[in-house]
C-alpha cells in the first residue's frame, strides 16, 4: 500500500515521465520495425542522441547558443523598458490610450513576423537587426498585459492614497505598478515565447550564425538528427524561462496565489 | 456649540454619462463640536458615504459650505483620515507597512514611521502581526490595520465608512467596545457612517437620520447615555427606548420608498 500511496501523490511527474517515455518509445520503435525509413529522409530518436552527445562536444552549438541569446537579452530588455511604462501610461491616461489605440490593435492582431525582411534591411543581419525583431514581437504582451493590470487595479486603492494626500507619482509607485506586476510577469511568459519566435525567423531569414541559422541550415543539408538537437534545445530554453517565470509569479503575488482554486 | 466641521446646505449632483443625473445631497448641514462622536443612518443610497467623502477632500460638493476649524475643506488634509468599510489595504505590504502608508505619504522619516507604526500596532492589539501580509488576517485584524493606519498620522477628524459592516456580529461588538476605549483616550471627532441603528447608538454622542435620496437631515438624536459605556449599557431598557426612537424616524424613510 505504501507503493501505492507513492504513486498518487507524485503521479503527476510520473505520468508526465510514462508518457514522454512512451512517446519517444513508440517513434523509436515504428521507425525502425514498422517503418524503416531512410535516414535521410526521417530521423528516430536514438539518431538524435547520438548527434545531441557529439553537439554537446563541439564548440559550435555553444557559440549559436551564445550568439543568439545576446540578440534575445538585448531585444528582449528593451521590450520591457519600454512596454511597461507604455502600459502604464496608457492604461492610466483615457488620452493616450485613445491615441495609441489603433497602431497597437493592428500591430498585435498583424502576424508581425511579416516585418521581418524589413527590420534586416534597416537593421542589418547581425545582433541589432535579430534584436529589433526580438523586440517588435515581445513589446506587444507588455504593453498589453501591463495596460490590463492598470485597468483592473483596485478603486479603493486609488481613494486610499488621495485621501492620505497622495500625488500622481505616489499613485504610480504604490499603487498602479505594484498591482500591476502581476500581469507584467503573466504578459513576460508570453513575450518569451514570442521573442523566441523572432530570433529564430531573424536568423531563418538571413543569418551566418546562431540556433536558428544553425537548425535552417541542418535542415538545408538534410541532416535532421542535426536540426531536432536544435529544435529540442530550443524548447528546454523555452520551458526553463517559462517555469521561471510562474515561479517568479508566486513569488511576487502570494496573495494571488493563496486566492487560486488548486 | 463652536463647530470645529461645519456643514452648511452642502448640495451634490451626480452626472454620469447617458443616465439621468442624481441629486446625492440637497441643502444638507451639519455642524459637529470637536471631540464629539457624531454618527449618520439613513437608508441606502441616501448620501451618507457620499458626504464622508466630502468632509474627507476627494469630492468637491456643487454649492454650500464645508469647513473644517473655520478652513474651506478644498482637499484631503493632515487632520482627516478615513477608515474604509472594504479595509483598502495594499495586498503587497505587511501589516507594518500598511499602517506606515499614511506617514509616508506625508513624508515622515522612516526610523520615526517605524516607531509610529509599532506603538499604532500595539494600540489595535495586533503585536505579533507585524510581518503578516493581508490576506493572512481575518476580517476582524484587517480592519484593525485599517484604523491603526488612519490613527497612525495623528488625525484630529477619524471618518469611518461602515468600518465593521464586512464583519461578523461578534468581531463586530468586540471591534465596536475597543473603538470607543480608543476613542476615549484620544479625544478624536469621529463621523461615522453606519446602517445599523445599534451600533450608532452605542458609538455616538450624536445620531443624525438622513432622508431617502436626496438625502437631507431628517432629525438628530442626543444620545444622552453616560460614558464610559459598555457593552452592558445595551441591555437596559433606555437603550432600547433610544433605538426605538431612531428606528421611528428612520422607518418612515424606508416605508416611504417602499
Amino acid at each position: 500500500m505504501a507503493a501505492q500511496a507513492f504513486f498518487t501523490e507524485h503521479r503527476r511527474l510520473w505520468l508526465a515521465l510514462c508518457s514522454v517515455f512512451f512517446l519517444v518509445a513508440s517513434w523509436e520503435l515504428v521507425l525502425t520495425y514498422v517503418f524503416p525509413v531512410d535516414p535521410f529522409f526521417f530521423t528516430k530518436p536514438s539518431l538524435i542522441a547520438t548527434a545531441f552527445r557529439e553537439q554537446l562536444q563541439g564548440s559550435k552549438l555553444w557559440h549559436d547558443l551564445a550568439v543568439s541569446s545576446q540578440a534575445f537579452i538585448w531585444g528582449f530588455a528593451f521590450a520591457v523598458i519600454v512596454g511597461i511604462p507604455v502600459g502604464l501610461v496608457m492604461g492610466w491616461r483615457r488620452r493616450v490610450e485613445y491615441s495609441l489605440d489603433p497602431f497597437l490593435t493592428a500591430l498585435y492582431a498583424s502576424p508581425l513576423v511579416a516585418l521581418a525582411p524589413l527590420f534586416i534591411i534597416v537593421f542589418g543581419v547581425g545582433v541589432l537587426g535579430k534584436a529589433a525583431l526580438v523586440f517588435l514581437l515581445a513589446v506587444f504582451p507588455f504593453i498589453f498585459n501591463t495596460f490590463a493590470g492598470v485597468k483592473s487595479t483596485d478603486a479603493l486603492l486609488i481613494n486610499v492614497i488621495r485621501s492620505f494626500g497622495g500625488n500622481e507619482k505616489d499613485l504610480y509607485l504604490k499603487v498602479i505598478l505594484p498591482s500591476t506586476i502581476p500581469y507584467i510577469v503573466a504578459g513576460a511568459r508570453l513575450a518569451i515565447g514570442r521573442g523566441l519566435v523572432g530570433i529564430i525567423v531573424g536568423e531563418f531569414y538571413a543569418a551566418s550564425e546562431g540556433i536558428g541559422f544553425a537548425i535552417s541550415q541542418a535542415g538545408d543539408t538534410y541532416r535532421l538528427p542535426d536540426m531536432f538537437v536544435g529544435i529540442i534545445i530550443l524548447s528546454l530554453i523555452a520551458i526553463i524561462l517559462t517555469e521561471l517565470m510562474r515561479r517568479l509569479e508566486l513569488t511576487v503575488a502570494p496573495w494571488r496565489a493563496s486566492d487560486e482554486v488548486r | 456649540m463652536a463647530s470645529f466641521i461645519k456643514a452648511h446646505d452642502v448640495s451634490l449632483v451626480f452626472k454620469a454619462k447617458d443616465r439621468e443625473p442624481v441629486t446625492a445631497l440637497t441643502n444638507f448641514s451639519l455642524d459637529i463640536a470637536q471631540g464629539e462622536f457624531v454618527s449618520i443612518v439613513g437608508p441606502s443610497g441616501c448620501g451618507k458615504s457620499t458626504f464622508l467623502n466630502i468632509v474627507l477632500g476627494l469630492i468637491e460638493p456643487a454649492s454650500g459650505v464645508i469647513q473644517l476649524n473655520g478652513t474651506r475643506i478644498s482637499g484631503p488634509g493632515q487632520e482627516r483620515a478615513m477608515v474604509f468599510q472594504e479595509f483598502g489595504l495594499l495586498p503587497w505590504r505587511s501589516v507594518t507597512a500598511n499602517v506606515e502608508l499614511g506617514l509616508e505619504l506625508k513624508g515622515v522619516p522612516s526610523a520615526k514611521r517605524a516607531a509610529r507604526a509599532t506603538e499604532l500596532i500595539n494600540l489595535v492589539g495586533l503585536k505579533g502581526f507585524e510581518n503578516h501580509y493581508p490576506h493572512e488576517l481575518s476580517g476582524g485584524m484587517k480592519q484593525r490595520v485599517g484604523l491603526a493606519r488612519a490613527l497612525a498620522t495623528e488625525p484630529e477628524v477619524l471618518l469611518m465608512d461602515e468600518p465593521f459592516a464586512a464583519l461578523d456580529a461578534q468581531t463586530r461588538d468586540l471591534m465596536q467596545t475597543e473603538l470607543l476605549q480608543i476613542w476615549e483616550r484620544s479625544k478624536k471627532t469621529v463621523l461615522f457612517v453606519t446602517h445599523s441603528i445599534e451600533e450608532a447608538a452605542y458609538l455616538s454622542d450624536r445620531v443624525i437620520v438622513m432622508t431617502a435620496r436626496p438625502g437631507r437631515t431628517k432629525d438628530v438624536i442626543q444620545i444622552d447615555l453616560p460614558r464610559p459605556r459598555d457593552y452592558e449599557m445595551r441591555l437596559t431598557p433606555k437603550f432600547n427606548d433610544i433605538k426605538l426612537r431612531i428606528w421611528e424616524v428612520l422607518r418612515e424613510e424606508l416605508t416611504s420608498r417602499g
